[in-house]
This record gives C-alpha cells, structure tokens and sequence, in this order.
C-alpha cells in the first residue's frame, strides 16, 4: 500500500528543513531534497518593475556549491528562519503537495550577539513522498525585501 | 615586530602618488568638498533608457549632490530629467521609483507638469494667484541629461560641465562593439546600504589583487596561468579612468561555474572587458551579462550601493534565465563573489570609521600594469587629488599652510 503524507506531516517538514538550514547542516537540508530538487529566489523590483531571479540551481549546482562553501570567504552571523505554513494543497494521490509559508529570516550578529530582521518572503514549495516521506522536490524563495545589504552564500 | 603608535601612523617610504591618508575615505569635511567639488560637476549614470520604455514612463534618481531627480520619457519619445520638486511647496512630486503617468502631479496640492517639465495646472489659479503669477512662471528644473554608451540615462547638475563624451573621453571605447551591438535591457536591480565609503567598495573594481578574497577567482584564473590571467593590463584614460583589458576566462576549469554556453555579440567567447568610470562607476562586461555598478555617497561612511545586470531586449525567455543563472553563480546577494567584495569593503569602513587609528593605506603594487598592479587605483587618486584640489597622501597640507602663516 503506498504510504500518503498529511497536512501536519508537511508543516512539519517545511519547519524541518528551516531548522537544519538554521543549524547550517546543510547536508541534512540535502538529505531532506529530491534528486530532481530545484531551488531559486526571485523579488520583484518596483525601480525597473520585473521580476529578478536572483538564485536557480538544481540539486547537483547546490550540491557543489555547498561542498565549496567552506573555501569562501563569507559572513558566519547565523540566519534564523521563521516559518508559517499558510497554505497546503495535497493531491488526491497524497503523493504531492504545494505548500506555501510566510519567511522571516533573522541574523544574529556574532559580535554582540544584536538580532536584526534580514528578510521576509515566502516559501512557496513542492513537496513530493518518496518511499512513503515528504521530500523537497521545489523551493521557490519570493523575497519582499531587496536590500540584503551585503548578502550571503547560505540558502534562505 | 609590532609598531608603535608612531611609527604606525608614519607615512610610508614610498612615492606619496602609493598610499593616501585614511581621512579621504572617513572625514565628514572631506566628504562635503566632495560633494561641491566633485559630486555636483561629474556625469552621473542613472538609469538605463529600458527602465522607461514608454511615452510617461518615469524613474526617480537619488542624485549625489544631495538632490531628488525624476526621470521622464515624454510623449515626443524624449528623455529628461527635472528635480524632482513641486515649484509651489517643494513637495517630492513622484514618491514611487517608477511608474507611468501623462502628467507628473504633486499629491499636495495638484499641480500637474508634463513631460517638457512645464506646468499645465494649477488648481483654481486666477482665483488665488490672478495675474500675479502663472504657470509659466513655475515650469520644472530641468537637469542636464544625455543617453550614451549604450543607452544608460546620464544627469549632471552642473549647467556649464562638458559633453558626457569629453567626459569619458575614450575609457569605453574597446567595450562600444559591445554596447552598442544591440538594444540593451535591464534583468536586475539590486541596492543596498551599506556603512562604508563609496571609494572604497570602487577601490575593489580598480584592482584585481583582491583575486585572493575570492575562491572563485583562484580556481577559475590565478590557478591556471595558461589562460592569460595575469597578462590583462590596466589602460590609464584622463579624468581618472581606466579599463581592463579582455581575457578568455577558463571556466570549464570550474564545473560549477554554470558559464561558457551563452555569449556576447561581439565579445569573444568566454571574454571579459572592464571599465571604471570617477568617481563611482564601472561596466563590466563578463562571458553572458553587463553588469553595472553605480553608488551613492550619502555619507563619508554610508553608501547605496546599485547594481544592475543587463541582457539584450532581443533575449528570449530561456536566454533571458541562462543570463540571470550566468549572473547569479558569481554576481548578486547570492552569488560567489559579489558578498565576499562588499564584506570586504565594510570591513574597510569600520576599520577606518573616523576617529579610528587608521594607517596609511597603501597601492603601491607595481607589475608592469599587470592586473595585480595598483595603477588603477592610484590612477584614480590622481585625480581625486586634481579634483579637489588636495593630494591624496596629504590631504590637510593646505590648512597646515594656513595655520602657519597664521
């Protein structure tokens, strides 16, 4: 009988792979992806009104992006991310779902410790059941806000 | 051995055109002369003509020198720029960054300008002004403006400086194949503020030293000598500018580069041309995408730093997303490089904040104009100090003449 995920079994994924992005495990944020997984961040910007696709990789480009991460030069402040699933649509199958989720992400300065907010988008993700668990075939990153100062290398 | 307070702050042994005082990049009364003397007179790039495609299209401009602009294509297909000021209450008269409008109204009191800049409504006018004042009296401010080197919008708010050509003179001349081969449009738009000085973030355009900051750059060019890496050389233009000259970038070398499939017209495959404009500007074009880096100086430590990608307006959807993948693997607030360079340059700013006890800052690398040479930096310096009348390395020399004879 194939196994079928449930609305909480989702929320609880999507709040699953905050937290291992939170603890920069990002091989366990890997293991929680589809080998077909697809990940961009995109903002709209009203100054020349288009949409800007800021990040697309597919699974392997992230894959080698990561094992590279270490060699950069980068700002080790730790991201939080704040999660609410808003919205999630299950197909009749239970075998995928489209699951939307308000984002804040926070950044905690290592000198001092001072929290500031860092961004709010959303979540607007593909969740599929591989062998009976909920993985991450889509993670579209819809950012409102643009200014991200000096950025970072570290998935939102 | 360490130094002590002394011998830190003693100036190098080295032609004074190799280091500059650290105050150019962190005193408020510098910073102010800058303004005068060098944000108010030079060529400004401010949008590109893709960003107001239209008859009505607008875009607003936080000029430099401290001043608000607007950014209008009339009906006759004409770009011009006005500051961006109700004559009657010196309200903002455009709030948003863009938009479309026959007519620009002030939200205060409605009056209305077109896109000539002149003044086509004041509500019940005779009855308040009679024929003490009318709306020829109350057109916009008109700012120069001239469309160049591959449709970008350029404003001066100096009525007497030169043409915008004499200005650049010929610093983009080996990148105009480029530029002008097709119509240009704007992909991304990217603006941040950051707490450091404008110099200084244009100072890491201006070398490529700065290779080491970025792995990306080791794997892809320092490590492989055979690509030709190292033997770009720096071209020194008047009025502070100058260009790097064009590689074939290995980036199959680099498997996650995601460059190499997408190309330029007129650039060679894999090419890669760069152009630093005075005061703040650089183009450089790289492989599959134009990026463009403009500032605003809002303080000796405060900056907007803008960041544009350009494509062609003839790119298809799939073109268009292979240059925007191309752009993001290195450029954006998500990319490679583009978050190790402006860690760097905040870096700088907190280090050498006013009333910090900064040393001389050094470009003082001399490799035959090679890529690690500092000539583009001290190039720029050069004429920083023409400009404002100062040198570099000894900023305060003239208040110092000043005190004595007083």
């Amino acid at each position: 009988m194939t196994q079928t995920v449930t609305r909480s079994e989702v929320e609880e994924f999507v709040y699953e792979t905050c937290a291992r992005l939170d603890e920069k495990d990002l091989e366990g944020f890997l293991e929680l992806c589809d080998a077909g997984f697809s990940y961009k961040v995109t903002a709209y910007a009203p100054e020349i009104r288009r949409e800007m696709t800021w990040l697309d990789r597919g699974r392997g480009e992230i894959e080698e992006f990561f094992k590279m991460l270490p060699k950069h030069n980068t700002d080790q402040s730790p991201l939080t991310r704040h999660a609410q699933v808003t919205r999630v649509r299950i197909d009749e199958a239970g075998q995928r779902a489209e699951v939307n989720s308000t984002l804040q992400v926070f950044r905690t300065r290592l000198d001092g410790g001072a929290t500031e907010l860092f961004a709010v988008g959303r979540y607007i993700d593909i969740v599929a059941v591989r062998e009976g668990r909920p993985r991450l075939l889509a993670r579209h990153v819809k950012l409102d806000t643009r200014d991200l100062g000096w950025g970072t290398h570290l998935p939102l | 051995m360490s130094r002590n307070s002394t011998q830190w702050r003693q100036k190098p042994k080295l032609p004074s055109t190799h280091y500059a005082d650290p105050a150019i990049y962190s005193d408020p009364h510098l910073f102010a002369e800058e303004k005068e003397k060098i944000f108010k007179k030079v060529w400004w790039l401010a949008v590109h003509e893709s960003e107001l495609p239209d008859p009505g299209d607008f875009r607003t401009y936080r000029h430099p020198g401290d001043a608000e602009l607007v950014i209008v294509r009339g009906e006759d297909r004409r770009i011009r720029t006005f500051l961006n000021i109700c004559p009657h209450r010196g309200n903002l008269i455009v709030y948003t960054p863009s938009g479309n409008s026959r007519n620009l109204v002030c939200i205060f009191h409605q009056w209305a300008f077109n896109g000539y800049g002149e003044c086509i409504d004041i509500p019940r006018e005779k009855a308040g002004y009679q024929e003490r004042l009318c709306k020829n009296d109350v057109s916009l401010k008109e700012v120069r403006t001239e469309i160049g080197f591959g449709g970008f919008v350029w404003v001066n708010l100096d009525d007497n400086a030169p043409p915008l050509k004499e200005e650049i003179g010929a610093a983009l001349d080996y990148m105009l194949p480029e530029l002008q081969a097709e119509p240009m449009e704007t992909l991304w738009y990217y603006q941040a503020r950051l707490k450091t000085n404008f110099k200084l973030i244009h100072d890491t355009n201006s070398e490529f030293y700065h290779d080491y900051l970025h792995i990306y750059n080791r794997v892809t060019g320092m490590l492989k000598p055979d690509t030709g890496y190292f033997q770009r050389r720096y071209t020194a233009f008047p009025g502070g500018h100058a260009s790097v000259g064009s590689m074939n970038v290995s980036y199959e070398s680099f498997k996650a580069s995601g460059r190499g499939r997408l190309g330029w017209p007129k650039l060679p495959p894999n090419g890669w041309k760069l152009v630093d404009l005075f005061p703040c500007i650089t183009f450089n074009l790289r492989t599959s995408v134009l990026r463009i880096d403009t500032y605003i100086p809002l303080a000796p430590d405060d900056v907007i730093y803008e960041f544009r990608v350009l494509g062609l307006r003839s790119d298809t959807p799939e073109v268009r997303r292979q240059r925007e993948k191309d752009s993001a693997v290195i450029w954006g607030p998500f990319g490679r490089n583009l978050h190790e360079d402006l860690l760097a340059s905040s870096g700088q700013g907190i280090a050498m904040a006013n009333g910090s006890e900064a040393m001389y800052v050094l470009q003082a690398r001399e490799e035959d104009l090679t890529i690690h040479d500092e000539i583009g930096m001290r190039h720029y310096l050069a004429e920083w100090s023409r400009r404002m009348g100062r040198s570099a390395a000894d900023p305060y020399a003239s208040e110092r003449v000043a005190a004595r004879a007083a």
